[in-house]
């Protein structure tokens, strides 16, 4: 006992030093050298290559006694028998603050929390919504100490290991949980999706029969025909931007590897690789991310959107959608819960896919909204029994369902009726593929060093397109031309390969 | 004398406590570290920290590269860095504005008004408004055809003839900085009230008897009596604009051509997580802002050099310096002569 007494002691020494020198590449060679009796040190103090045993020390580091019991992982756990006799409280932090309220439409925290006290009444689960999650939820987890479970916010693939426990092996999850890939580092999985959106546009059904449009448009010049058939037929807005709000138009970001290529690998692995890779495609002009720009600069250089864009209003566009001022906007499939819930006409809300079609064939990018983590910090018990409420929020709760996403649990096939004009016009869900470990962290090396934040908030740049479509300022060629210099430049200064 | 010094200076440590001497820089170093203390805490050590990551290219995690003055580079070749100064031109236009209404409302609510106080608090009142409300209630006020237009149309404008105010790229700034004036000109005004009401009113008394009319009583009594104010006020308001952000940040988060200094620095330092050049941007901008003041302290300390009030006038004290130079070479003159008469003195004599 004395002996493991001292040994985790040396593990927590060597573990803090690790973590004083987390972010630096200059671990402190020496210190790790004067612990290594124990195998597991040189492993933990290395952070720029996490490997499974860093894990195994994580959860070791604050529970001195419990160094050699078994680390669980997500698939071993059976839920109901795993760890019903777990007493412990655990802390969630979360971005859905709506889900806080007692009148929240749909079922809310309180209320899963109490399904789940039924099979674990020894697990208390405390939430806390943050506001501005993405930016707070970075601030907490550098200074540590936030709690047990996290939604992950954007972090580097290769500090996951520092602030994140795996589940296990890429392998054995993945036989489980859907749409892992995001947070897969070495072999081991960080993160298990709350849910997964698709992406498509949000529509209004009626104002499209309205406007004599029978069958849904697959390609970007039906659907600009289409938004000029709204804006001659009907008083409806025929594409609502939401351009204030901003980060509604980084969501056009979402459509340009699966949903406009049909390739899982364009957005991880291709993209990177590709010289100017927002020029207009030679086959097929209407494929490819400049064709789902295109469809913007379009439809507003044509007045096909909101008269006023820079007063739009995120809130109200609920409502204007579900009693049938608005026709459609360009939304992933989390919305349509929202805009059905804004106003008395849920049934008119419909959600159709992007109109893009690749080769005959219309894709569309489904992927995980938020991934639950858990914190390296927590200790054996804690550890346990977050990832006992994570799997039961994962394949017990029906979470994913209710809010309207694609399943997570692998053994789950219900999917929501929402997705009927996907199903019904055979589209494939594209999920993207990780980059390869050792490009692992290039797609967000390459989206800070061009500014470009393709799907990590880059809303200014969308804006742009629509700012100079309305001023007649600069050709959609043009600004495309910018971005392509933008990335090329980038490649330049990160020494990226050009593959194609 | 000589045997007291003498003792003090083999005098024990702890005879050296109890003297008041001592205990008083004591008091003074207990009193003031933990001030001290905070102030270095969380200003200047995370200052230091700032300056120090300027000069890498990091992201807020991960790994960090010393560039050296890459960053500062960047900011004078980037045209949406750089540019976004020029915005700063609109706000310092809108500043001088705002002070000089507030002046004109403080002088006028300072005199006998019916309702004053009712207007002193009408006025002040947006001061009290949150910023994130503000980017709200504006960007409906802006709203085609709603609250502002409305108003318009009342006094005979149609709406068709009335600009988008935050659509078109030529007056969308204009319309942020009217924002701004709308929330800080109360909070200039009630500072003005203030340093008007210490001026010694038999001043005006004085000058009603002389028969001065308001105007001239502003120009003679109230602006120098309250000059030390409106230059605080002045700098404020110009250093103000240089750091604008909240009415750009709220109402168009930046976009349309309304991205000021700060909200690009926020962009940088955020959403593409480029720490080191928005640190650099930041120590940039507070050189700026100490150059800005420095050169506002030079321009009033010459504008008024004549109005000093306690100060003997700029004239007097030059005549002074004057009159003393040639005293002193009186006195030099006269003693070299004395010199001079004396050694002839010894002259004859020998």
């Amino acid at each position: 006992m004395k002996f493991q007494k001292a040994t985790a002691l040396t593990l927590a020494a060597a573990m803090s030093a690790t973590l004083a020198a987390c972010g630096s590449s200059t671990a402190p060679q020496s210190q790790t050298n004067s612990s290594a009796a124990v195998s597991e040190t040189s492993a933990a103090a290395d952070s720029t290559e996490p490997s499974a045993d860093a894990e195994a020390s994580a959860a070791s580091e604050e529970a001195p006694g419990e160094v050699d019991g078994a680390t669980v992982t997500y698939d071993q756990i059976e839920l109901g028998t795993t760890g019903t006799d777990l007493n412990t409280e655990i802390k969630l932090l979360t971005h859905r603050t709506d889900m806080m309220a007692d009148d929240y439409n749909g079922t809310n925290w309180n209320a899963y929390l109490e399904e789940f006290g039924k099979v674990y009444p020894g697990i208390k689960v405390n939430i806390e919504a943050i506001t501005d999650y993405a930016s707070e939820s970075l601030l907490r987890l550098q200074a540590g100490g936030w709690g047990d479970i996290m939604m992950i916010p954007a972090v580097d693939k290769a500090d996951l290991s520092t602030y994140f426990t795996s589940f296990g092996d890429v392998e054995n999850v993945e036989s489980q949980v859907n749409y892992t890939k995001n947070f897969e580092y070495d072999g081991q999985v960080y993160g298990i999706p709350s849910t997964a959106n698709a992406q498509g546009i949000v529509y209004n059904k009626k104002v499209f029969a309205d406007a004599g449009i029978t069958e849904l448009p697959k390609t970007p010049d039906e659907f600009i025909g289409d938004l000029q058939k709204i804006r001659d037929n009907t008083d409806a807005i025929p594409l609502y931007t939401n351009y204030a709000a901003g980060w509604t138009m980084g969501a056009w970001d979402a459509y340009i590897s699966g949903t406009a290529t049909g390739d899982p690998d364009y957005m991880n692995n291709k993209l990177i690789h590709t010289k100017d890779p927002f020029a207009k495609n030679a086959d097929d002009p209407g494929t490819y991310p400049y064709a789902v720009y295109k469809v913007l600069y379009d439809a507003v250089s044509k007045q096909l959107i909101e008269d006023d864009y820079t007063t739009t209003d995120w809130e109200g566009c609920k409502g204007m959608i579900n009693n049938g001022q608005i026709a459609c906007m360009v939304l992933g499939s989390w919305a349509v819960t929202q805009m059905q819930a804004a106003g008395p006409n849920a049934e008119d809300i419909g959600y159709m896919p992007f109109p893009i079609t690749v080769d005959g064939k219309q894709y569309a990018s489904a992927g995980p909204d938020y991934n639950f983590g858990i914190s390296a910090e927590c200790d054996a018990t804690n550890r346990e029994a977050a990832m006992i409420f994570i799997k039961w929020f994962t394949e017990k709760s029906g979470f994913s369902y209710n809010e309207g996403g694609l399943p997570i649990a692998a053994d789950d096939s219900r999917v929501p009726d929402l997705y009927k004009p996907f199903t019904d016009n055979d589209v494939a869900f594209v999920a993207d593929n990780p980059a390869p470990a050792e490009e692992a962290d290039l797609p967000n090396e390459m989206n800070s060093e061009s500014e470009l934040a393709i799907n990590a908030g880059g809303n200014e740049k969308v804006q742009s397109i629509v700012e100079h479509a309305f001023n007649g300022d600069e050709d959609f060629d043009s600004i495309m031309d910018e971005w392509n210099q933008k990335w090329s430049d980038a490649q330049d200064s990160l020494g990226v390969e050009i593959l194609n | 004398m000589a045997s007291t010094t003498a003792a003090s200076g083999r005098r024990s440590f702890r005879e050296f406590t109890r003297t008041r001497k001592f205990q008083r820089t004591m008091i003074i170093i207990a009193f003031s570290i933990i001030p001290l203390f905070l102030l270095f805490l969380f200003t200047y050590l995370p200052f230091g920290e700032m300056v120090g990551f300027s000069f890498y290219k990091m992201k807020y995690v991960g790994r960090r590269t010393y560039v050296g003055l890459k960053n500062y580079q960047s900011i004078f070749s980037r045209k949406d860095i750089f540019g976004a100064l020029v915005l700063s031109l609109y706000y310092m236009v809108g500043a001088l504005f705002q002070i000089v209404l507030a002046l004109y409302l403080a002088t006028i609510l300072s005199m006998k008004v019916r309702l004053g106080k009712l207007f002193k608090a009408v006025i002040f009142f947006p001061f009290l408004v949150n910023g994130i409300a503000m980017g709200f209630i504006f960007k409906f006020f802006y709203t085609h055809g709603f609250v502002l237009d409305t108003i318009l149309s009342w006094v005979g404008f149609h709406i068709d003839s009335l600009p988008y105010w935050l659509r078109d790229q030529r007056i969308n700034n204009w319309a942020l900085v009217g924002t701004s004036v709308w929330r800080y000109v109360g909070q200039n005004m009630i500072l003005f009230i203030g340093a008007i009401m210490s001026v010694d009113p038999s001043l005006y008394e004085a000058a009603e008897i002389d028969g001065a009319n308001g105007f001239q009583q502003f120009k003679y009594i109230i602006l120098p009596g309250i000059q030390t104010i409106v230059t605080l006020n002045i700098i404020l308001s110009i250093t103000g604009s240089l750091s604008a952000f909240e009415p750009s940040y709220v109402i168009t988060s930046g976009a349309n051509g309304t991205g000021t200094y700060f909200v690009i620095m926020d962009r940088i330092a955020h959403t593409d997580q480029k720490v080191g050049l928005a640190s650099a941007m930041a120590v940039f901008l507070l050189c700026l802002i100490f150059l800005a003041t420095v050169i506002q302290k030079l321009i009033f300390r010459f504008a008024f050099r004549n109005a000093q009030a306690e100060d003997e006038s700029f004239q007097a004290k030059k005549a002074r310096k004057r009159a003393i130079r040639a005293a002193r070479a009186e006195i030099k003159a006269g003693k070299e002569a004395q010199k001079r008469m004396l050694a002839d003195g010894r002259k004859e004599d020998a």
